[in-house]
C-alpha cells in the first residue's frame, strides 16, 4: 500500500509563499560565529570593504540559514521541531536529511535582501530495511535586491 | 598542488553541545534532536543529539576553502549523508582532485569519523580567481 496519498500529492504541488529576508550585520556576525569562522571579513566593514565587498560577507553556506527561517517563521514547527510547512501530509515520524545540491551565484552582504522561492521538485518513495522511506525534493532559488542569482539549492529530506 | 589526485588537506571539527545549539539558533533549526537529549534517545533511539547533516556541509566548505586560501571560490557543491555523527565524535573533512581539465575543477570530498566511518561524501566544483 503506497505511503504517499493523493492528499499529499496534492500539497507537493501548491505554492508556497515568498520569503524576503533583509539580512544585517548582525545575522552574519551570528552565522560566522556559530560556524567557527574567524576571517574578519564576516564581522568588520572596513575589512569587508578593503576585500572589495560593500559591507561584511556572509559565509558561502549562508543561504541555508535564510531558507531555514522561510520554513519556519510561517507557521509552527512539528513536535520535533521539525519545520511544518515543508512536511507533506505522511503517517511517517522520523525525517532525516538527505542529499543536498547548491550552486552559489553572488556572494551575500549586509543590507542586501534575499529572496526566496521554493517548490517541491519530486516526492518518491522506496521499500527500505524497516518499512516505507519517503524522498521529499525541494528547491530553493535565492536570488538579491538587484535580481541576480545567490544561489540554488535542490535538497531531499527522507521520511519514515 | 591542483592536479587530479591532489589531496585537499584533512581539517578535524570536534562540535560541542554548545556549538550545536549556536548552528541551530542561527539558522533557526527548531529539530530537537540537535539540542534535546532525552527527546533524541527516547523518540529517535539515537545515542546522543546529532551532528546536524548542514553542518558537516559547512564543515566540507570551511575545508575547500582553507585549501582554496583566497585563490578561488566554492562554484557548486553537493553532498549526502550515509552514517550519524554524534555529539562527542570527532570529524575530519578532506578530500582530493578529481579533475582539473575544465575551467572548474572539480573535487571528491568527505567527512569521516576517527574510526573511518564514512559520515557524508560529495562533490565539488571551484573556479580560480582570475
Amino acid at each position: 500500500m503506497p505511503v504517499i496519498t493523493d492528499e499529499a500529492r496534492v500539497w507537493a504541488d501548491r505554492e508556497f509563499p515568498d520569503f524576503d529576508y533583509p539580512v544585517t550585520r548582525i545575522d552574519i556576525a551570528r552565522f560566522a560565529r556559530a560556524t567557527g569562522e574567524t576571517n574578519p571579513v564576516h564581522y568588520d566593514p572596513a575589512v569587508a570593504r578593503q576585500a572589495g565587498y560593500e559591507d561584511v560577507v556572509a559565509p558561502t553556506m549562508f543561504p541555508y540559514a535564510i531558507r531555514m527561517h522561510a520554513a519556519t517563521l510561517g507557521a509552527d514547527p512539528n513536535p520535533d521541531g521539525s519545520p511544518a510547512s515543508d512536511v507533506p501530509p505522511l503517517p511517517t515520524t522520523r525525517a532525516m536529511a538527505g542529499e543536498t545540491s547548491i550552486t552559489f551565484g553572488v556572494p551575500i552582504v549586509a543590507g542586501d535582501t534575499v529572496f526566496v522561492n521554493r517548490r517541491i521538485a519530486d516526492m518518491y518513495e522506496k521499500e527500505g530495511r524497516s518499512g516505507a522511506l519517503v524522498f521529499v525534493t525541494m528547491e530553493f532559488t535565492f536570488t538579491n535586491q538587484r535580481g541576480e542569482d545567490v544561489a540554488r539549492e535542490q535538497f531531499t529530506r527522507i521520511y519514515r | 598542488m591542483t592536479s587530479a589526485g591532489s589531496e585537499i588537506p584533512v581539517r578535524r571539527f570536534e562540535p560541542s553541545a554548545v556549538d550545536l545549539f549556536m548552528f541551530s539558533a542561527a539558522s533557526w533549526l527548531l529539530h530537537r534532536i540537535h539540542y534535546d537529549r532525552p527527546f533524541t534517545t527516547t523518540h529517535d533511539g539515537h545515542p546522543e543529539l546529532l551532528i546536524h547533516g548542514p553542518l558537516q556541509g559547512v564543515y566540507l566548505v570551511q575545508t575547500i576553502e582553507a585549501w582554496l586560501d583566497g585563490r578561488g571560490r566554492i562554484d557548486s557543491i553537493s553532498y549526502r549523508h550515509l552514517a550519524p555523527a554524534y555529539l562527542g565524535d570527532v570529524l575530519e573533512c578532506g578530500g582530493e582532485v578529481t579533475n582539473d581539465d575544465d575551467s572548474i575543477v572539480e573535487l571528491h570530498v568527505f567527512t569521516r569519523k576517527e574510526d573511518g566511518t564514512v559520515t557524508t561524501t560529495g562533490k565539488a566544483g571551484v573556479r580560480w580567481q582570475t
